[in-house]
Protein backbone atom coordinates (compact mmCIF):
# COMPACT_ATOMS: atom_id res chain seq x y z
CA UNK A 1 0.00 0.00 0.00
CA UNK A 2 1.41 3.39 -1.19
CA UNK A 3 2.41 6.09 2.07
CA UNK A 4 -0.50 8.77 0.37
CA UNK A 5 -2.81 5.80 0.55
CA UNK A 6 -2.31 5.02 4.24
CA UNK A 7 -2.32 8.35 5.16
CA UNK A 8 -5.75 8.61 3.50
CA UNK A 9 -6.90 5.79 5.31
CA UNK A 10 -5.51 6.69 8.68
CA UNK A 11 -7.50 10.36 8.34
CA UNK A 12 -10.72 8.43 7.47
CA UNK A 13 -9.93 5.66 10.48
CA UNK A 14 -9.17 9.08 12.87
CA UNK A 15 -12.45 10.78 12.15
CA UNK A 16 -10.60 14.05 10.45
CA UNK A 17 -12.09 13.58 6.80
CA UNK A 18 -15.01 11.32 6.06
CA UNK A 19 -15.64 8.84 3.79
CA UNK A 20 -17.26 10.85 0.36
CA UNK A 21 -13.90 13.10 1.31
CA UNK A 22 -11.48 10.22 1.63
CA UNK A 23 -13.09 8.91 -1.82
CA UNK A 24 -12.80 11.93 -3.80
CA UNK A 25 -8.53 11.96 -2.13
CA UNK A 26 -8.14 8.19 -3.51
CA UNK A 27 -9.59 9.36 -7.03
CA UNK A 28 -7.70 12.33 -7.41
CA UNK A 29 -4.52 10.45 -6.03
CA UNK A 30 -5.18 7.82 -8.62
CA UNK A 31 -5.55 10.32 -11.50
CA UNK A 32 -2.47 12.25 -10.66
CA UNK A 33 -0.05 9.80 -8.92
CA UNK A 34 2.84 12.15 -8.95
CA UNK A 35 1.12 14.49 -6.92
CA UNK A 36 3.18 13.49 -4.16
CA UNK A 37 2.02 15.01 -0.83
CA UNK A 38 -1.30 14.35 1.13
CA UNK A 39 -2.41 17.32 3.30
CA UNK A 40 -4.90 16.73 6.80
CA UNK A 41 -8.16 18.15 7.01
CA UNK A 42 -10.14 20.20 4.44
CA UNK A 43 -7.57 22.11 2.48
CA UNK A 44 -6.18 18.82 1.06
CA UNK A 45 -9.65 18.11 0.04
CA UNK A 46 -10.82 21.68 -1.72
CA UNK A 47 -7.50 21.59 -3.29
CA UNK A 48 -7.58 17.68 -4.69
CA UNK A 49 -10.87 17.89 -5.94
CA UNK A 50 -11.59 19.50 -9.03
CA UNK A 51 -14.12 22.28 -9.63
CA UNK A 52 -17.86 21.01 -10.28
CA UNK A 53 -18.79 22.30 -13.78
CA UNK A 54 -22.54 20.39 -13.95
CA UNK A 55 -25.33 19.56 -11.71
CA UNK A 56 -26.96 15.92 -12.14
CA UNK A 57 -30.28 15.36 -11.18
CA UNK A 58 -31.03 12.05 -11.91
CA UNK A 59 -34.43 10.27 -10.89
CA UNK A 60 -35.81 6.72 -11.03
CA UNK A 61 -39.02 5.18 -10.96
CA UNK A 62 -40.17 1.65 -11.15
CA UNK A 63 -43.78 0.75 -11.99
CA UNK A 64 -45.83 1.03 -9.33
CA UNK A 65 -44.39 4.43 -8.91
CA UNK A 66 -45.28 6.08 -12.69
CA UNK A 67 -47.86 3.56 -13.68
CA UNK A 68 -46.13 2.56 -16.61
CA UNK A 69 -45.72 -0.85 -16.97
CA UNK A 70 -42.61 -3.04 -18.87
CA UNK A 71 -39.50 -1.19 -16.38
CA UNK A 72 -38.25 1.93 -14.55
CA UNK A 73 -38.73 5.56 -15.91
CA UNK A 74 -35.67 7.61 -15.67
CA UNK A 75 -34.99 11.33 -15.61
CA UNK A 76 -31.66 12.32 -16.38
CA UNK A 77 -31.20 16.11 -16.20
CA UNK A 78 -27.63 17.96 -16.49
CA UNK A 79 -27.43 21.54 -15.62
CA UNK A 80 -24.13 23.30 -16.61
CA UNK A 81 -23.31 25.41 -13.29
CA UNK A 82 -22.79 28.62 -15.34
CA UNK A 83 -26.54 28.44 -15.92
CA UNK A 84 -27.47 28.54 -12.49
CA UNK A 85 -25.01 31.37 -11.87
CA UNK A 86 -26.37 33.48 -14.25
CA UNK A 87 -29.88 32.54 -12.52
CA UNK A 88 -28.31 33.97 -9.59
CA UNK A 89 -27.10 36.83 -11.59
CA UNK A 90 -30.47 37.33 -13.01
CA UNK A 91 -32.28 37.25 -9.68
CA UNK A 92 -30.34 40.37 -9.00
CA UNK A 93 -32.27 41.86 -11.45
CA UNK A 94 -35.62 41.63 -9.87
CA UNK A 95 -36.88 44.75 -8.49
CA UNK A 96 -37.07 44.86 -4.84
CA UNK A 97 -41.09 45.29 -4.67
CA UNK A 98 -41.06 42.32 -6.82
CA UNK A 99 -38.49 40.35 -3.73
CA UNK A 100 -41.00 41.25 -1.39
CA UNK A 101 -43.61 39.43 -3.04
CA UNK A 102 -41.56 36.94 -3.78
CA UNK A 103 -40.44 35.86 -0.44
CA UNK A 104 -44.18 36.97 0.85
CA UNK A 105 -44.76 33.66 -1.50
CA UNK A 106 -42.35 31.54 -0.38
CA UNK A 107 -42.91 31.84 3.33
CA UNK A 108 -46.73 31.48 3.04
CA UNK A 109 -45.96 28.03 1.51
CA UNK A 110 -43.30 27.24 4.44
CA UNK A 111 -40.05 28.06 2.66
CA UNK A 112 -38.14 31.05 4.37
CA UNK A 113 -36.10 32.52 1.52
CA UNK A 114 -34.91 35.51 1.30
CA UNK A 115 -34.45 36.21 -2.44
CA UNK A 116 -32.22 39.76 -2.38
CA UNK A 117 -29.95 37.20 0.02
CA UNK A 118 -29.13 34.80 -2.57
CA UNK A 119 -26.15 35.87 -4.59
CA UNK A 120 -23.31 33.77 -6.60
CA UNK A 121 -21.39 33.55 -3.57
CA UNK A 122 -24.10 31.38 -1.57
CA UNK A 123 -24.10 29.64 -5.06
CA UNK A 124 -20.82 28.32 -4.38
CA UNK A 125 -21.42 27.41 -0.73
CA UNK A 126 -24.25 25.49 -2.39
CA UNK A 127 -21.91 23.49 -4.33
CA UNK A 128 -19.29 22.65 -2.24
CA UNK A 129 -22.31 20.95 0.27
CA UNK A 130 -23.91 19.12 -3.13
CA UNK A 131 -20.85 17.74 -3.99
CA UNK A 132 -22.07 13.94 -2.80
CA UNK A 133 -25.73 14.49 -2.00
CA UNK A 134 -28.10 11.36 -2.34
CA UNK A 135 -31.39 11.62 -1.53
CA UNK A 136 -33.81 8.09 -1.54
CA UNK A 137 -37.45 8.58 -1.94
CA UNK A 138 -39.27 5.57 -0.81
CA UNK A 139 -42.07 5.00 -3.21
CA UNK A 140 -45.73 3.09 -2.06
CA UNK A 141 -45.72 -0.47 -0.85
CA UNK A 142 -42.11 0.15 0.05
CA UNK A 143 -40.95 0.18 -3.63
CA UNK A 144 -38.48 2.93 -3.74
CA UNK A 145 -37.93 5.96 -6.51
CA UNK A 146 -34.61 7.62 -5.99
CA UNK A 147 -33.71 10.97 -6.54
CA UNK A 148 -29.97 11.43 -6.84
CA UNK A 149 -28.66 15.06 -6.57
CA UNK A 150 -25.04 15.69 -7.16
CA UNK A 151 -21.90 18.33 -8.59
CA UNK A 152 -19.91 16.75 -11.17
CA UNK B 1 -19.25 29.84 -25.87
CA UNK B 2 -22.58 30.42 -26.90
CA UNK B 3 -23.65 27.08 -27.92
CA UNK B 4 -23.99 25.61 -31.26
CA UNK B 5 -25.72 22.81 -31.80
CA UNK B 6 -29.45 21.89 -30.00
CA UNK B 7 -29.80 17.53 -30.62
CA UNK B 8 -33.17 16.91 -30.37
CA UNK B 9 -34.27 13.22 -29.76
CA UNK B 10 -37.51 11.70 -29.90
CA UNK B 11 -38.49 7.70 -30.04
CA UNK B 12 -41.87 5.95 -29.40
CA UNK B 13 -42.68 2.68 -30.27
CA UNK B 14 -45.87 3.38 -31.83
CA UNK B 15 -43.50 6.03 -34.36
CA UNK B 16 -40.42 5.69 -35.96
CA UNK B 17 -38.72 8.68 -33.59
CA UNK B 18 -37.05 11.94 -34.16
CA UNK B 19 -33.97 13.06 -33.91
CA UNK B 20 -33.58 16.51 -34.95
CA UNK B 21 -29.73 18.52 -35.36
CA UNK B 22 -30.95 22.34 -34.62
CA UNK B 23 -27.55 24.38 -36.32
CA UNK B 24 -28.06 27.00 -33.24
CA UNK B 25 -24.98 28.70 -34.77
CA UNK B 26 -26.74 30.33 -37.84
CA UNK B 27 -28.80 31.97 -35.35
CA UNK B 28 -25.91 34.18 -35.03
CA UNK B 29 -26.68 35.87 -38.85
CA UNK B 30 -29.94 36.87 -38.21
CA UNK B 31 -28.98 38.11 -34.46
CA UNK B 32 -25.91 39.98 -35.99
CA UNK B 33 -27.87 42.00 -38.37
CA UNK B 34 -30.76 43.30 -35.91
CA UNK B 35 -28.09 43.02 -32.85
CA UNK B 36 -28.16 47.21 -33.32
CA UNK B 37 -31.92 47.19 -33.37
CA UNK B 38 -32.08 44.65 -30.43
CA UNK B 39 -29.67 46.90 -28.25
CA UNK B 40 -31.42 49.94 -28.81
CA UNK B 41 -35.09 48.38 -27.74
CA UNK B 42 -33.25 47.00 -24.64
CA UNK B 43 -31.86 50.36 -23.56
CA UNK B 44 -35.29 52.03 -23.83
CA UNK B 45 -36.81 48.86 -22.10
CA UNK B 46 -34.23 48.70 -19.58
CA UNK B 47 -34.60 53.04 -19.12
CA UNK B 48 -38.07 52.92 -18.53
CA UNK B 49 -37.67 49.76 -16.00
CA UNK B 50 -34.62 51.24 -14.23
CA UNK B 51 -32.75 48.44 -14.57
CA UNK B 52 -29.34 48.85 -15.58
CA UNK B 53 -28.60 48.30 -19.03
CA UNK B 54 -25.07 47.06 -18.91
CA UNK B 55 -26.27 44.04 -16.29
CA UNK B 56 -29.04 42.84 -17.91
CA UNK B 57 -26.99 42.99 -21.07
CA UNK B 58 -23.75 40.40 -18.90
CA UNK B 59 -26.69 38.48 -17.38
CA UNK B 60 -28.28 37.54 -21.08
CA UNK B 61 -24.71 36.88 -22.26
CA UNK B 62 -24.57 35.07 -19.31
CA UNK B 63 -27.81 32.79 -19.58
CA UNK B 64 -26.87 32.35 -23.55
CA UNK B 65 -23.38 30.62 -23.25
CA UNK B 66 -24.45 28.62 -20.26
CA UNK B 67 -27.08 27.02 -21.98
CA UNK B 68 -24.05 25.09 -23.82
CA UNK B 69 -23.83 21.58 -22.31
CA UNK B 70 -27.80 21.32 -20.83
CA UNK B 71 -28.49 17.32 -21.09
CA UNK B 72 -32.00 16.62 -20.69
CA UNK B 73 -33.18 12.75 -20.92
CA UNK B 74 -36.46 11.06 -20.26
CA UNK B 75 -36.54 7.23 -20.92
CA UNK B 76 -39.95 5.27 -20.37
CA UNK B 77 -40.36 1.77 -21.36
CA UNK B 78 -40.23 2.28 -25.08
CA UNK B 79 -39.88 6.31 -24.91
CA UNK B 80 -37.16 8.54 -25.46
CA UNK B 81 -37.00 12.05 -25.28
CA UNK B 82 -33.44 14.02 -25.49
CA UNK B 83 -32.48 17.28 -25.65
CA UNK B 84 -28.66 18.12 -25.61
CA UNK B 85 -27.42 21.34 -26.27
CA UNK B 86 -23.64 21.61 -27.44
Amino acid sequence: MGEERKQILDMLASGRISVAEAERLLAAMEANPSAGDVRTGATATVETTRRPKYLRVLVEADESMTGLRGGTTTVNVRVPMQLLRAGVRLAGLIPAQAHEQVDAAFSKHGIPVTLSQIRPENLEELIDHLADLTVDVDGRDGNATKVRVYCE
Amino acid sequence: MTPSLAILRISSPYWRGLRLWVPLFLLWIPLALLGPLLLVVLGIVCALRGVPFFRTLGCAWSLLTGLRGVDVDVRTPGNVVQVRIV
